[in-house]
Order: C-alpha cells, then structure tokens, then sequence
C-alpha cells in the first residue's frame, strides 16, 4: 500500500517541477490539429484514428525518456517492474499526472492487459462530437468512430516499446461518445529481448 | 580535477556524440570515437553477462564505473537503453551525478528538438550549450 502511496507522491512532486502551458491553449491546439487532418484525410474516421495513434506514438517513444530522466534526478526511483501492475501503475499515477496534470485509475487487471481510467481528460474540455443522423444518411462521416484522443494510445505504445514491452493500445469508451469514463485498453503482445545481451548469452 | 569526455551510444552500439568536456581532453579521431564507442557497448553487453551476481533491475548491469590510473570513467544506462559515458581525471567529484543531468539535457533539448530522429547522430545546439552549462556547474 505505501509503494502505491510512493507511487503517487512521485507522481505529484514531477508534476509540480514540470513546465506548464496554458489548458485552453493546450485543448484549442488540440482541437485544430483534429480539424486539420480531418481536411487532409478528407474525414475518412478510421484513418484518422491510425494517424492519431502513430502521431501519439511519435511522442511517446520521446516521453518515457523525459519521465525516466526526470524522476532520476529527483530523487525518484523507479526500479525495473517486476510485474504488468507495477508498469500499469506507473503509467497511471506518474506518466498521466506528470505530463497532464490529471488522475488516471488502473483496473481490470490481467497478466497480459490492463485498463486505464481517464475521470478528466485535458483535450477534450471543449469538444462535443457532432451526431450522424443530422448528416447525409450515409454519405457523412460516422462521428462515433472517432477517437478523439486516440494519441494517447499511440503515446502509451510508443513508451513501452522503448522499454521492451510491445502493446496494443486502444479506446474502449470515450465520455465524448456518452460513456461515464475514458477507458483505454492496453494489451501486451510481447516482451522484446534486451539489446546487445542476446549475442553473448550461453549456449 | 577535470572532466574530459563524453559520448553517448544508442540502443544498438552506435556512436550519436561525443564531445571533450575540457581543455585538458586529449583529442580523438573521428574513427577512433565511433570504434570506442561500439567496444564500449560490446564490453557493456559482456560484463553484464559475465557478472557472477545479477542485480534485481537488469537495467543496471554492465559496467557502472571504471577506475584506472589516469582515468575514471562512469557510464549511465538510461532504461530506453542509452549509455551516457563520461570520461574524467581521478579525483574528480561529482561523477555520478553528471550522466544523469546530461540525460536530462538529453531529454529537454535532443528530444524535443523536432527535426532530430531517435538514435541517429545528435547536432542540436542547444543540447550543446545545456552541457556546457552543466559543465559549468560542476567543473
């Protein structure tokens, strides 16, 4: 119980440290990358949310070096997970309240996948999504098939991968489309070997 | 006492900085760099294999910190599997904490920067100047 209590202090003393910017600032630039690449893909949904997913994934393989390096010099020290909670957890309660300032649950736990629970989500403050129906019957887009912040799911994959753990990340409800919570699942695929260590193992 | 090099190695053994941290570096080939660096990585690799005692956070195996008679070297393994190696005079304090200020360096400047692609050869100047400050700092 203390380590999770260690695990959230930490959380809170990196965010404290960090630089911020503006919210809306944050949310409004959000929002006008959504609608630039609803132009350039021509507001084909599932195509978007790909490229949602590989922008975030950009970002995220940049991240989880800044959290790494940011909690070592404070004093923080995350020791090699011994097991998907400790990941999960870490992600939670330092990655997400870190960069974003917000408060991320873990759950559902199995020993290949979690969930992440988003009660507040920064990007979407201003966002409503606009209902099919009053569109050209068929012709519109399927606004429900947009993963609006479908770039923390690229961001979650592209810090694992840079710890060795292949995942696949996905939105499974979205308070934009009605539901109560954010909820993201994160699957392991696999562990990746370690680096150069492979070569020299024993025969 | 003085610091004298530092070079960075990616995830695969290759060379992406290295630069002298003082004067009194003695000056190394370009060639040379890129042929310390991948030994350095192999040796890494080796002594973590090699180690009679493994340690409960794997990251932190391979070669820590060398004592030689002209020469202290102190490498940084960051968890994305960077090596920050910093090369000094005996005697000279603060060692540990140098890696781990330049991996933040590493982190505001280099992986910031959006021109820069991960682990290929870092040309950022204001990764330059943040290690000079650090130099600075603790020269």
């Amino acid at each position: 119980m203390s380590k999770s209590a260690n695990i959230a202090a930490a959380g809170h003393a990196l965010w404290a440290n960090i630089p911020k910017v503006n919210t809306e600032l944050f949310a409004l630039t959000y929002g006008s990358l959504i609608t630039e690449i609803l132009r350039d893909y021509d507001q084909d949904i599932p195509e978007i949310n790909l490229q949602l997913e590989r922008i975030g994934h950009s970002i995220g393989v940049r991240c989880v070096d800044e959290l790494l390096a940011k909690s070592e010099v404070n004093g923080i020290s995350i020791p090699m997970c011994k097991d998907l909670r400790e990941t999960a957890e870490v992600i939670a309660k330092i990655g997400f309240r870190m960069f974003l300032g917000v408060n991320c649950d873990v759950g559902k736990l199995t020993d290949k996948s979690f969930s992440l629970y988003l009660s507040e989500n920064p990007l979407n403050i201003f966002v409503e999504l606009p209902s099919s129906s009053e569109d050209e019957g068929t012709n519109g887009p399927d606004w429900n098939q947009l993963k609006y912040s479908n770039i923390y799911c690229g961001v979650i994959r592209g810090a694992l991968e840079q710890v060795n753990l292949k995942v696949e990340c996905s939105f499974v409800r979205d308070v934009l489309r009605g539901d109560e919570v954010n909820e993201i699942r994160v699957d392991v695929k696999e562990v990746l070997a370690e680096g150069a260590g492979e070569d020299y193992h024993e025969e | 006492m003085t610091f004298l090099h530092l070079f960075i190695v990616n995830k695969s053994g290759g060379l992406i900085h290295h630069r002298p941290l003082s004067k009194l570096a003695p000056h190394i080939g370009t060639n040379d760099w890129l042929r310390i660096g991948s030994t350095f990585h192999s040796l890494h690799a080796i002594a973590a294999e090699a180690s009679p005692v493994k340690s409960k956070n794997t990251k932190h195996d391979g070669i820590e910190f060398i004592e030689a008679e002209g020469l202290v070297l102190c490498c940084f393994q960051s968890k994305t599997g960077i090596k920050f190696v910093i090369t000094a005079e005996p005697g000279t304090r603060n060692m540990q904490k140098v890696p781990r200020d330049i991996y933040v360096s590493y982190t505001d400047c280099t992986l910031k920067d959006p021109f820069y692609e991960l682990e290929m050869p870092i040309r950022c100047e204001l990764f330059t100047q943040a290690v000079d400050d650090i130099m600075r700092k603790y020269g």
